[in-house]
């Protein structure tokens, strides 16, 4: 059976991942994850750090490690939009522990509420590429 | 007039220089190349972020309050407590590209500030030096080079703005950069990034009542997209810039070293031409030396013979 469609792209500060039919995306939401299929309904979506999953339109697997951003449904057309997007193979998990333990570090110096902030991002940023790269075997 | 040891050395010295003014040609070359690549690869990102906070700001639902939203009009312009991100680069030898950041930063700061109420955000060591001799007050900790823009660097500026927006401690934010308008001259640009003026925009459309608008669900809620939104628009935002004044910087220094390339060859040219006079000046001199003495030599021997006869003439009458 012909699956439905709808248009998707990826975009992120490193250009774009993905510019084709999809059949599903699944994205990182705040709460849990959040499935999108053809013809959803209008939405506008908050992304948070995490791990992306697209089904294009043969019904393959991409998977994608996602920063912040956000998601526009309209017209059977998705618009991801995220800071940054990276295959799970193409993570570097050495600079990704670096970065985990200087976040530790920072926050533990426990210096202003915003350095806080900006080191708590910093970490689970960090955490997030960390444990999907894991999950490929890869290390 | 100098001899021709000393041109010879000038010229050395001229030659020695123009090495380094050709390799800082190349190198900035290189720089520019690798950065107006990474520039291409945001940019449509970057665009799309754009529409879509438009898009989101008009089907904001009634009563959304954020902090990104506020204009704070209610406070008289000039009193209205300005936060500048001026770039500029940490070395010199760029022609002007520094000095014209400078000067429209200086420019706007004087004009819409009552002087007392502005916060300078400075990247880079050239106007951070310039700027505080001017007797500017100046962040002190905030300490960001120019060199080799990355997200990271941009994602910490933007967080250090948006917190002192948050806790109101300035209440606009400009960025005043450079951007390349084509491959010769280069542009000053003085945007203001907080409160978003595509926001205002958006919310001032007029909008018949009649017309069709598709209804947008928010998920969780509208302040939660605009938060995530707004931060990585600006961040794009400062990215774009940063990246934008570093191809700036390095094509300024292209050309100020092909200036300095050309100057050099002219120069070197002027000296070659002044070594030859010289060259041949002395040459001339040493064969009329040789010659004039040759001929006093003759002269003297012709006068020692006409001597001589005189005197044999004399003795034998």
């Amino acid at each position: 059976m012909e699956k439905k469609t709808f248009g998707l792209q990826v975009m992120s500060t490193n250009g774009i991942f993905y510019n084709d039919r999809a059949s599903e995306i699944i994205l990182p939401c705040i709460d849990g994850e959040y499935a999108i299929l053809a013809e959803h309904e209008e939405l506008v979506l908050a992304i948070y750090d995490g791990k992306m999953t697209i089904r294009d339109a043969i019904g393959d697997k991409i998977i994608a490690i996602v920063g912040r951003g956000s998601c526009q449904v309209a017209n059977n057309r998705v618009i991801v939009l995220v800071d940054t997007c990276e295959k799970p193979e193409d993570i570097d998990r050495h600079r990704a522990q670096r970065a985990l333990e200087r976040a530790e570090e920072e926050m533990r110096q426990n210096k202003s509420i915003r350095e806080y902030y900006t080191a708590q991002a910093a970490m689970a940023r960090a955490l997030s590429r960390l444990k999907n790269s894991s999950d490929y075997g890869i290390d | 007039m100098a001899n021709i040891k000393e041109i010879r050395d000038r010229i050395g010295s001229v030659r020695d220089t123009m090495k380094i003014t050709n390799a800082m040609y190349m190198i900035s070359s290189n720089k520019l190349r690798k950065a107006k690549k990474q520039l291409a690869e945001t940019e449509p990102y970057f665009y799309a972020l754009q529409a879509m906070i438009a898009r989101v700001t008009r089907h904001l639902p009634e009563g959304t309050e954020d902090v990104f939203l506020e204009t704070r009009d209610d406070i008289p312009y000039a009193s209205r407590a300005k936060g500048y991100l001026i770039l500029t680069s940490d070395k010199g030898l760029a022609g002007s590209f520094n000095h014209n950041v400078l000067k429209a930063a200086e420019e706007h700061i004087q004009k819409n500030n009552t002087l007392k109420n502005y916060k300078l955000y400075v990247v880079g060591e050239h106007g951070r030096h310039y700027l505080q001799r001017q007797g500017f007050d100046i962040d002190e900790s905030f300490r960001y080079t120019a060199q080799n823009p990355n997200l990271d660097r941009s994602r910490d500026i933007t967080s250090i703005i948006i917190d002192d927006f948050r806790n109101h401690v300035i209440d606009e934010a400009y960025v005043v950069y450079t951007t390349m308008k084509n491959s010769i001259s280069c542009e000053v640009q003085c945007k203001k990034i907080l409160p978003l003026d595509i926001i205002q925009e958006a919310r001032d459309r007029f909008m018949p009542i009649d017309t069709y608008n598709e209804e947008f669900l928010f998920e969780p809620s509208a302040e939660a997209i605009i938060d995530n939104i707004v931060p990585n628009f600006i961040n794009g935002f400062i990215y774009g810039a940063l990246v934008e004044t570093f191809c700036s910087e390095q094509n300024s220094r292209m050309m100020a070293m092909d200036n300095a390339n050309k100057n050099a060859n002219e120069m070197i040219g002027q000296l070659t031409k002044e070594y030859n006079r010289q060259r041949q000046a002395a040459i001339t001199q040493e064969i009329t030396e040789v010659a004039s003495g040759a001929k006093a030599m003759r002269r003297a021997k012709a006068a020692k013979m006409k001597k001589k006869a005189a005197l044999n003439e004399n003795t034998r009458s």
